[in-house]
């Protein structure tokens, strides 16, 4: 979970990052922070919870992107294209952190459509009383 | 019927109990308390609106187009979508991932489209009108923090409609919970 609390502060901090780092006036830069901030940090808290953890790997093409981003859109401030470039190469990596699963989920989302899964095994062995 | 017996089957825990779906309400509950004020203030009951770091962007925000784009504000709208997943997270016992599915799926995806608009507002915000609003990026943050904790009971519910197909029993009466199918599948 660490590197996901990582990755929202790093979604957090590229919301602010022009304003702190002073390049607030080129505005296809911040816009491009301003967009993938707020979904970086999105996806990140999304994946704090262990039964939605998969969604860290979403962060993985909008790190990627920042990586990209200066070379695309033409970055004309090199601070501002080495910090896209630093915050995408860590926020790609750490999405790729799984990190412990302490709790069991049935089998997790795929069990929804795949067959013998962990609850289907599971539940077959529960005696089936009328439940009221 | 002992707790035990409400985890779900393949589970370790259960994400119905009331541990688990506590803390979702009263975030809602903030969410909406948040949101009734910033209504307020876009329905002129206020005059001002409290903005301790950006200056003017809280009122910049709050009477921007996009704000005004549907019948009635942005704010207004919030406040209602947080109701909603405070009353979906309420309704309901801790077996409720099978004694009434559709009050659960309604909820994981009462939570799912909240927190998308709240993030696209977000982005929106400094992209067109070049400011931020404070409560207005709290709410997102709540509606953020929802979405992941709503989510697992989801799962829960969904499986159990998997097992109910498997059964050959009606997805129909089980997804509202009619009490002939109750206990047919676990």
């Amino acid at each position: 979970m660490w590197a996901h609390v990582l990755n929202a502060l790093l979604g957090i901090w590229l919301m602010a990052s022009a304003a702190i780092l002073g390049y607030s006036d080129a505005k296809t830069i911040t816009d491009n922070e301003h967009i993938a901030g707020p979904i970086i940090a999105s996806f990140a808290i999304i994946s704090w919870w262990e039964a939605t953890r998969v969604v860290r790997l979403y962060n993985v093409p909008v790190g990627l992107w920042l990586l990209l981003a200066p070379w695309v859109l033409g970055f004309d401030n090199t601070t501002a294209t080495v910090n896209s470039m630093l915050v995408g190469a860590l926020v790609t990596g750490l999405s790729f952190v799984k990190g412990k699963i302490k709790d069991v989920y049935g089998g997790g989302w795929s069990a929804v459509w795949k067959s013998d899964t962990l609850h289907a095994r599971e539940a077959r062995k529960q005696p089936r009383t009328n439940l009221k | 019927m002992s707790k035990e017996e409400a985890i779900p089957p393949g589970w370790s825990y259960n994400p119905a109990s009331w541990g688990q779906r506590m803390p979702i309400v009263v975030a809602a509950m903030v969410g909406f308390a948040i949101a009734t004020y910033l209504a307020l203030f876009q329905l002129k009951v206020f005059d001002t609106v409290w903005e301790p770091f950006f200056g003017d962007g809280s009122r910049k925000i709050l009477t921007s187009k996009t704000s005004q784009m549907l019948p009635i504000p942005d704010g207004a709208l919030g406040a209602i979508g947080y109701l909603v997943d405070a009353l979906a997270g309420v309704i309901g016992g801790i077996r409720r991932w099978r004694t009434m599915p559709w009050i659960v799926i309604a909820f994981g995806l009462a939570v799912g489209p909240l927190g998308f608009v709240s993030v696209l507002l977000v982005i929106l915000q400094p992209v067109l009108y070049d400011s931020w609003c404070t409560l207005c990026l709290a709410t997102a943050l709540i509606s953020v923090v929802m979405i992941g904790p709503a989510m697992d009971e989801m799962l829960a519910s969904l499986q159990y409609m998997k097992r109910v197909k498997e059964a050959k029993v009606s997805l129909w009466k089980a997804f509202w919970g009619y009490k002939e199918v109750q206990g047919r599948v676990i």
